[in-house]
């Protein structure tokens, strides 16, 4: 079976003021990263409905965002991160939209596993609060779709961006089915994933790291702690919020991961898959501000969804 | 907060002041994600300052000698702290 990489070219008509981190060149970057790799299966990212989004949010948070959005070409700000422009509901959809069609091409055993080369992210917007670059909850969406539309009795969800995915831990706070891991930074944005926070259902799994922890550490941490946790939990389907922003040249963070540690982890968690669940994974990419760093711990990242393809 | 401040200058007081404001706010987490990590990073400046402040003082204690009554007869330079 083949990888298959979900495109969003809408999301760069998602525009953020000049200077500001989440910008159109890192989706440009990744787009040009993947574009050798000639064995990905590709397709552009459908518009997901409304029906989809309220799988996570209420309707008052979607007519917000809808509302927000401006007619002229310029940008609303929603927070003092996030910002709307007249392209970002349709970014924000596809998006959305993508990582729907990445699960059920993945649960169909139409391909072996997927990426979502989207923009803007999603794992920080909660259930009714847009923040951190985020207007809707992508992975926690594809999670419920996952439990609710397949029937899936067990899903995790993996967040190894730099900050902590509050947004996706508040909308699966409550969900028993799905387990929610989250390694990250802290002290960092936004404040939240202490080891103390685990869920309603003791679903919730947070890991965070001091600065500078480097990728040796990382790795002893993924090893003792969330590999075991995952395998016990045996999720029939690994969702991943792929962030990079942990990489060293980051310039929003203080880790010290390195490209090759990423692959570790990629393969580290194929290796799950491949023993609970017949190497079903679906990643989304999430931050990572650096773009030369972006662009090739991404590609990097897919390269090892490649080879587990075979 | 003083942003502009330099942090060389500071007492220990005041360095020890802005690090507990700096750490509330990252705690509270109503800090932007952009400005995060200058925050973070000043607050590791402070933290340097307020170490170096408190090692200042370490050493004068230290230099502090006692004469035969046990009582502070003078000082004497510290090597090695």
């Amino acid at each position: 079976m083949t990888t298959l990489l979900i495109e969003n070219p809408a999301g760069l008509n998602h525009v953020t003021p000049a200077g500001h981190p989440e910008q159109i060149a890192r989706l440009q970057a990744v787009t040009l990263a993947l574009a050798p790799l000639e064995l990905l299966h590709r397709e552009e990212a459908p518009m997901a409905d409304e029906s989809d989004l309220l799988l996570c949010h209420p309707q008052s948070h979607i007519d917000r965002i809808r509302a927000a959005i401006p007619d002229a070409e310029t940008t609303t700000a929603l927070d003092a991160d996030t910002y709307v422009s007249a392209g970002s509901w349709e970014a924000a959809l596809k998006g959305v939209g993508g990582c729907l069609r990445a699960v059920d091409a993945v649960l169909g055993e139409e391909v072996q596993n997927a990426f979502v080369a989207t923009r803007p992210p999603g794992h920080h917007c909660e259930t009714d609060r847009p923040m951190g670059f985020c207007l809707f909850g992508n992975i926690a969406i594809a999670a419920k779709h996952a439990l609710q539309r397949h029937g899936l009795s067990r899903v995790a969800v993996v967040d190894f961006d730099v900050h902590h995915g509050n947004g996706t831990q508040d909308l699966l706070w409550s969900e028993a089915n799905a387990l929610f891991v989250s390694s990250h930074q802290m002290p960092l944005y936004p404040g939240t994933g202490a080891a103390s926070e685990r869920g309603g259902f003791n679903n919730v799994m947070n890991l965070p790291l001091g600065p500078g922890t480097d990728g040796g550490a990382m790795r002893n941490n993924y090893t003792s702690r969330v590999i075991p946790r995952l395998r016990e939990f045996a999720p029939e389907l690994i969702l991943i919020s792929a962030g990079f922003d942990a990489h060293r040249a980051d310039p929003l963070a203080n880790l010290m991961w390195e490209t090759e540690d990423f692959v570790w982890l990629t393969r580290a968690l194929c290796d799950v898959a491949d023993e609970v669940c017949a190497g079903r994974v679906v990643s989304t990419l999430e931050g990572g501000y650096d773009l030369d760093a972006l662009a090739e711990a991404t590609a990097a990242h897919v390269t090892v969804l490649m080879e587990r393809a075979g | 907060m003083s942003d502009d401040k330099n942090i060389d200058a500071m007492s220990f007081e005041e360095a020890i002041r802005e690090l507990e404001q700096v750490v509330t706010a990252l705690d509270r987490g109503d800090v932007a994600l952009e400005q995060s990590i200058a925050l973070y990073e000043r607050g590791a400046a402070l933290k340097s300052r307020c170490e170096a402040k408190l090692k200042e003082a370490e050493e004068k204690v230290a230099q502090i000698t006692l004469d035969g009554n046990g009582q502070p007869s003078g000082s004497t330079p510290v090597e090695g702290l």
